[in-house]
């Protein structure tokens, strides 16, 4: 009879295993943090020079663009990760009214007044602190797969 | 046949649900009220930089267009934090029926 009972709550163990393999988010990584927060000191420094010239700042502009393209793709290749990526297009949008949107506003309009850039910045700070909470939220690939 | 402790599984999953996900919900819940009053002290200070002329009208909507974006990317942060306490306790479930069902074998 205790055999029977066993065999009974035989599912319970499979649907354990089973759901223990299926990861629904990425596991946090240490080089996608890095890139975030390396990208964020970089994208505010390059604000800051937005009450001049667009044309006067391009190579920094231009460098800033990389570093964030890098970021942008390094995430885009790990599995399980649409939600970082989804926040990654909110930030560089050109359409949007974050950093995408901020830069292609600076090449358009020229320079800024300097209350609207230190507005803008600190929007865009807390855009990258989104991105970077979420990836730090995650659970450390030492700690998968083991209990909290 | 191992005889396996049903009621302890059912304890340790029960106390897993509720300190994971209840500690989720409560996050998420202090950081949109966070958010929301720190939103509205901003435009309250916006509105006053317009009528002082440190920022344009355009400058004014973009910064509102702005907190809408910035509130659409805290709820999808949200969804991942919820997403990774789902997955916490799938992981504990696991060790919880795994060492039970390890503890019962004679």
């Amino acid at each position: 009879m205790k055999a029977f009972v066993a065999f009974d709550k035989l599912p319970l163990f499979l649907c354990a295993g089973l759901l223990a393999a299926c990861n629904t988010i990425s596991t946090y990584d240490q080089a996608a943090y890095e890139h975030a927060t390396s990208a964020k000191v970089d994208a505010l420094a390059v604000m800051d020079k937005a009450t001049g010239s667009y044309s006067e700042h391009q190579g920094k502009i231009e460098a800033l663009n990389l570093t964030l393209q890098k970021a942008y793709e390094y995430d885009k290749g790990r599995p399980l990760n649409q939600i970082t990526i989804a926040l990654w297009d909110k930030l560089l949008n050109p359409s949007g009214d974050l950093l995408g949107g901020f830069l292609r506003e600076w090449k358009e309009d020229g320079p800024m007044l300097p209350k609207y850039v230190a507005n803008k910045k600190d929007q865009v700070a807390q855009a990258f602190d989104i991105i970077i909470g979420l990836e730090s939220g995650k659970i450390k690939p030492s700690q998968a797969g083991s209990k909290p | 046949m191992a005889n396996i402790d049903w009621h302890g599984i059912e304890t340790q999953t029960a106390t897993l649900a509720e300190t994971l996900l209840k500690g989720y919900a409560k996050e998420a819940t202090t950081d949109a009220r966070a958010f929301q009053a720190r939103a509205q002290q901003q435009i309250a200070e916006w509105l006053e930089e317009l009528a002082n002329k440190e920022i344009t009208q355009k400058n004014f909507a973009s910064l509102v267009r702005g907190e809408r974006d910035l509130a659409e990317m805290r709820a999808l942060k949200q969804a991942g934090l919820a997403q990774v306490a789902l997955d916490t306790f799938t992981s504990g479930f696991m060790e919880i029926v795994l060492n039970a069902a390890l503890a019962a074998l004679p």
